[in-house]
Formats: structure tokens, sequence, C-alpha cells
């Protein structure tokens, strides 16, 4: 009897059509919690280094955690892990809405999917069942007209939909995995993934839902969760939903502006959090069993830029359709983000893509020739909505785009670098690391999937807010004791925040709520509680971050597999000069190095290499990698 | 007066709450396909909370007499020594609220928790309350009139 998961793996072969479910190993399950954890173990045994990411031979497998689907409070998440083909990274991709819980409704815990497809299909999990379809028919459909259709032709309104637009089926390095119609597993290509299988879609629906082990125990330890989070510091955002961000991050100098170029944006009031809820929110939406409700649906009603209702956009997608591109027009990107969200983009890279063509074409590295006489201004909001357009059906320069910054700048040369923001391949998101926040530094420069500020976690929360997020039991005093040097302070407070963000990935939690401290977060002890309850197992906070530390050090050891050590935890070169104006004016990253030393020796890793030791892996349990 | 169930769907953020505490509360387990309160989610932008109105349609169409009402809460509740699972209830339902359990093969419908509902009192957003009668009546009066007005621009 399985408590909390559904207890079974599903493993589909694209090529040769067939599928089988395999029962899960408690033990093995366990040492990993699920999820992402249990993820990279897959991937790492079953997947040899340098495998092409879009060849048939890639493997991708949609995770969820113990929490997904119940009721703990930030349990809507799924995760898609795979190797990316915009970084050749590990690759976890987070989305909420329906799916996660659907997916575990219907008797799995992870879908493992190989091969490719001779034609397009798609797969169809009810209730245990696995069908894998034709999907000829929904080809070249975008992601709304694929989920009507689906919705349609399954004649059943409650199932998730996840599926690629056209983005996906054209290759666009940095294309999505839309869920529920608005909600994305975005970042690094795993949209392409699904193209290069010939996948078009993954639905999902049961009847099953999660046995509870203790159900007493369990709904008063989510009771004691709900009444904690009444005190939660990040309470205010879903008032605003995470775009309220805009006017906080310009009023402290750190919204990234211009590619990266400023932090200050002088019309921030006209892309805030409070004028798309004056004039185009139309309500407040939340996942799939979470309290919190960040998200919500905009429309603009009339005009060049109109756009039927759609969820979001986020923080990420106004800063990045935004003022990363010098854009102060709420329709144009409300626009913008409705066709990203119908051709299944990443709104991040797709921003800091065309911003990248941008800041080019200010220093004449990409003239009117270039790009079809369209000229690439900052501030235009209506080439921005063309160029998404262009990007998805990969059309004259948007083919250039689809590639990503990292191959755009390896082809305009040195001349480019300056302005090719990312970090392993993956264009930065939305938070400046120049400012106080140099936590946030060393999470853009060693995070698995290049620069990232979901995973484990968001620095900043930590620098800003210098929250013990529950970690006192693992030595989490601010700072951390003995330690004077503030370099240092900030490599090993990252350990902290990597392994407590590691916690809400391996148990498929939203990171939202998992900052604040006991009494007002969901801390490691908390999920304890919460876990074993649910599972039967009685689980430690202590057993929670020994599964993380694994989790992230085969993480670690995957793409040191792939050939990526320290010389790749490194930051674009804009970073040491300092931020020209705004209330940051000077901020800068000085000390990377002396903070990438603490953080390495915290984390047990060899300090010239970046990575972990033998005694290190064996210690966790993962002698395999050793060998 | 007792109190009753009331609904806003402008408040509801889709999130199922209610519907897992449901379950959990009367199954232990977390399955919304096994609640009876139901949450209508559709895209774009459609949530809609559907709770049972206690109105005894069932009661009066029963063939074993097996659907009686609580004398303390009001509620509309299901006698599973004297139920057959006939399903009469359901297709008589005007509202959609009444299923037949696909484990215990039985008719399952709200019965207001004995006065606490788990649902109400685990709402997030306070788009499901359990209210005083008489001030819950209000309320349905104003969104049902708000729903059908014409939105003065």
């Amino acid at each position: 009897m399985w408590y909390g998961f559904a207890g079974k793996l599903l493993r589909v072969n694209l090529t040769s059509g067939e599928f089988k479910v395999e029962e899960l190993d408690k033990n093995e399950l366990r040492k990993y919690m699920g999820c992402t954890g249990y993820a990279a173990r897959l991937l790492y045994q079953e997947m040899p280094g340098g495998i092409d990411p879009l060849a048939p031979e890639a493997k991708v497998v949609l995770a969820t955690g113990a929490v997904t689907g119940t009721l703990c409070p930030s349990g809507g998440s799924y995760e898609v892990c795979y190797k990316s083909p915009l970084t050749g990274t590990w690759n976890q991709a987070r989305s909420g809405g329906a799916f996660g819980p659907k997916l575990k409704y219907a008797g799995f815990d992870f879908v493992v999917i190989e091969g490719k497809a001779e034609e397009p299909v798609y797969l169809y999990i009810h209730d245990g069942e696995v069908e894998i379809k034709p999907a000829k028919h929904l080809w070249g459909l975008n992601v709304e007209e694929t989920t009507d259709a689906l919705i349609r032709e399954l004649d059943d309104p409650e199932i998730s939909v996840a599926t690629i637009g056209q983005a996906g089926e054209n290759g666009v390095l940095y294309a999505a995995l839309i869920n529920d119609r608005g909600r994305a597993a975005g970042r690094g290509g795993i949209g392409a993934v699904f193209g290069s299988k010939n996948l078009k879609a993954v639905v999902v629906n049961g009847r099953g839902g999660v046995k509870v082990a203790r159900p007493k125990e369990f709904a008063e330890a989510v009771e004691k969760a709900e009444q904690w989070l009444k005190n939660y510091p990040f309470a205010s955002i879903p008032s605003l939903g995470t775009v309220g961000l805009v006017s906080l991050n310009n009023s402290l100098g750190i919204l990234p502006t211009k590619n990266f170029q400023t932090a200050y944006f002088e019309q921030a009031d006209q892309v805030s959090g409070e004028t798309l809820n004056r004039k185009y929110q139309i309500k407040r939406r939340a996942c799939y069993g979470c309290s919190f409700a960040c998200g919500r649906y905009t429309s603009v009603s009339n005009g060049k830029f109109a756009t039927p209702p759609m969820e979001g956009p986020e923080y990420e997608t106004v800063d990045m359709l935004g003022p990363i591109c010098g854009v102060a027009d709420l329709e144009a990107i409300i626009r913008g983000n409705y066709l990203c969200n119908i051709y299944g983009l990443d709104t991040i890279s797709t921003g800091m893509s065309i911003a990248f063509a941008m800041e080019c074409y200010e220093k004449g590295l990409l003239t009117d020739s270039d790009t079809e006489g369209m000229p690439l201004r900052w501030g235009d909001g209506e080439v921005v909505v063309k160029l998404v357009e262009k990007i998805a059906h990969r059309e004259g320069i948007g083919a250039l785009l689809a590639q990503g910054v990292k191959r755009m700048a390896e082809q305009f040369g040195p001349a480019a670098e300056e302005a090719a923001i990312h970090v392993k391949g993956l264009e930065l998101p939305a938070h400046e690391p120049r400012s106080e926040s140099k936590v946030l530094a060393v999470q853009y420069a060693v995070s698995p999937r290049g620069a990232c500020h979901m995973h484990p976690n968001w620095a900043s929360t930590w620098d800003f807010g210098q929250l013990d997020c529950g970690m006192k039991e693992f030595g989490l005093p601010w700072p951390p004791a003995g330690i004077q040097d503030e370099s240092s302070q900030k490599g090993v407070v990252y350990r902290y925040v990597a392994l407590q963000g590691e916690i809400s990935e391996i148990l498929g939690a939203c990171i939202f709520y998992s900052w604040g401290t006991e009494g007002s977060c969901i801390t490691p002890q908390l999920y304890a509680e919460i876990v074993s309850a649910l599972t039967g197992w009685d689980v430690t906070a202590a057993e929670l971050m020994t599964a993380a530390e694994r989790s992230w050090n085969l993480k670690r050891c995957f793409n040191a597999r792939e050939g990526f050590t320290r010389k790749d935890d490194k930051l674009p070169r804009r970073f040491v000069q300092a931020i020209p104006n705004g209330p940051s004016t000077g901020a800068r990253v000085e000390n990377l190095d002396a903070m990438l030393d603490a953080y390495y020796e915290a984390m047990g890793w060899d300090r010239q290499t970046g990575l972990p030791v033998p005694e290190k892996l064996r210690e966790l349990g993962l002698e395999f990698v050793v060998n | 007066m007792s109190k009753v169930l009331v609904v806003d769907p402008s408040l509801c953020t889709g999130c199922h709450r209610c519907e897992m505490w449901c379950s959990l509360t009367k199954y232990g387990e977390v399955n919304p396909s096994r609640s009876n309160v139901y949450v209508i989610r559709r895209e774009p932008s459609v949530d809609v909370p559907v709770v049972c109105m206690q109105c005894g349609l069932c009661i009066d169409v029963c063939p074993t007499g097996a659907l009686k009402r609580d004398g303390t809460t009001d509620a509309v509740v299901v006698d599973e020594n004297i139920c057959t699972g006939c399903g009469t209830c359901v297709k008589v339902c005007l509202y959609g609220v009444l299923r037949i359990d696909e484990e215990t093969d039985l008719a399952a419908k709200c019965d207001l928790c004995s006065g606490s509902p788990a649902c109400a009192s685990h709402c997030p957003h306070g788009a499901l309350r359990y209210e005083d009668a008489g001030k819950a009546a209000a309320r349905r009066r104003e969104i049902w009139a708000m729903a059908h007005a014409v939105r003065i621009r």
C-alpha cells in the first residue's frame, strides 16, 4: 500500500510505441524523496553523458513529489527533467496548474518518455491506463487550439493538457511546454525536446486521489501550515500578483532594464502591478491545491494589442517583454505574453533574446538588412510582439533569435559578447545580481541549469530578509558564526539557500511559502511533519536535508559528466561593471571567486574543479556516481 | 436560525482545497473526485464552487427513505444503512451535487459536517462560507442580482 505517492512509474517508448508500468521501490524513492531528486537518479543512470538532447536517445522525466496534489499549501507543482538543448546541462522546468496533481490522481508519480515517434502523437494517461494516440491533426495548432481540440476529442472538460505550440514543433531552443493553457514549464527548451520526439502533448486525468497514512495527524499538520502562513512575510504578493515586484524592484534600483545595461526604468509606473490590476486584470487564479493564488487572468479589450483572457503576465514576463526591451506599453506586454503562451515560448529567454538583438542593433552589429528593414529600437512594443511571432515560426530574423543569446553571440563575434547576458547558455531572469543580493550572484553562477532564479530557490529573499527559513537546526545564524569576511559569508549562506530550496524540489512543492521563519513559512521541520503524516514514513528535517544534498550533488555530477566544472560557474562580464544609475548606482559583483571558494568548501566539493569529491559522494550513498 | 453554506464565485481562485478537505474529512484521503463540494474550473478564467442547497428534492424521490433531514443542521443526510445506491437522487438533483461514491456504491452528498463544514473553514479566500441563514440569504440575493445585471461602463 502506498501513501502520499501513487507508487508507480510509467515508461513510454515512442519509437516502439510500447509502454510499461513499473512499481517504485520504497527505499530507493525515500532516499531521494521523489520529484526532481528521483528524476536526477533516473536520468543520471539511464542517460549516458554526451547525448544530443534532441536525439531519440534523450529521455524526459515528468515528475511529481510527495506533496503534489495533496493539501500541502504549496503542492500544485510538477517538474519536467531533461537535458536542455539550449544549455547542454541538467534541466528541470517546473509548472503549476492542474497537471501535476492530475498525473498523480491518474496513478503515476513519474513518466519517463524516450525514443521518437514516427508521426506526431500524444499521450493520454487516465486512471492507470495509457494510450499513445495519433496527433497529426493537432500538429501546427497552437496551445489553445490543441487544448480545446483534445477536450472535445476526449469528451472530458476535466482533463489537464500539457502541450507544445508551434515554437516546440519548430525547434526553438527555448520553447516551453504549456499546461492548462497558461501555465508554463518554461525554461531550457523542453518544448523543442517534445517537438524532436514528435510528441505534441501529454493529457492526464484520474479519480485516484492520494491515500493518506495518518489522516488526523495530516490534517493537523496542514492546519498548522495554514495558521503559520497567515504570517508569511511575502503574503502581500498575491494582491498584485508577482508583478507587484516591478514597483518594488524599481524603487530599489534593481529592475533589470535594457538588457541589464541599467537597473532603473523611468516609466516603471506604466508597467506596474498596480496598473495591471487596475486596467487589465480579470481575476486571481491559483494552482491546483495552492492557497496562495499568485496567478491572475488579464486581457486587453481592444486596440492593436487586443488579447483574449489569458493567464499572466507574471513579473518575469512583464520585465522581459517590457523594461528589458525598454518597453513601457503594458498592452504590448500582455499581447506578447499571450503569444508566448499560445506558441509555447519561454517568456524570459524570448525577452532576453530580443533585448540582445536590440543592443546589437544599437551597436550596429545587426542592421536593417538582417531585420528585413525592421528597426530594432529600444522601447518599441510593436516590434517585440512581431518578433515573438517570428521566433515561434522561425521566420526571417526569428530563426536567428530562436537559438538564444549564447549562440547568437558566438555568431556575432567578440563585439557582441558584452551584450550576451547568460550563464551556461541560459538567459538571465529579471533579478539583478549586482545589488545587495550577492548571494544571487553565486546562485546564477552555480545553478545546475544556468542563470536561474528558481532552482533551487530565490537567493534574494535570504539576502534582503535575512530569514532563517527554519534552518537554525542546520546552522544558519546570520551571519554564519565564526566567519568575518563577507565573501565567505555569502558563499556559505548559499549552501543553506540551495539545500533548503532543494527540499521543495524533491517534494514537488512550489518555492513560495518556503521563505520566512518558524511560525511564518513551511520550514523543513514542518515539511517533515506534513510528509510523515502523509506517507507514514517518519521523516525528519535532517533526513529531508540529506535527501536534498543528495539531489543537489547528483545534479552537479550530471553536469560534470557533460563537461561542466568550476570554469563554467561564471557571470556575464557586465556584472563586474557598476550599475550606472538609479538607487543602486555603483553596485557590482566584485568577488565572485572568493564567494565560490567558500561555497564549494561549505559543500565539501573540490575547490579547483568545483565538483563533489568521491568521499562526499560515498557519504551521501551515491557510490554509483564515483564509479 | 441555523447556518447555511453560501458561495461567492467572484472570490474563488479555483484551488480545489475545499474538495481536498472534504475528501480528507469524509474518507481520510485527498481526492477531489470523492468530494461532496464541487469546483468547476474551466479555461479561460472560470472558477465556480457548487454546493448542495439542502433543498430536499432528493428526500421526496428516494425509494427507500434513505435521505433524511438532520434536525440540528437542517442538512439532508444519507442513511448508509438504508441506501441501496440506486441513484434516483442523483438523477433528480437539479444542481448535480449528489453522486454515487465509487468505493462505497452508496449515495454521497454534503451533510454540512454536522455543523462545521471543513470546506468553508479552510477556504483561503472566503469564497465558501458557513453563515447565518438570514445573512447568507441576503448575500445570495446580491450575488444572484449582480450576476444578471447589465454591467454599467
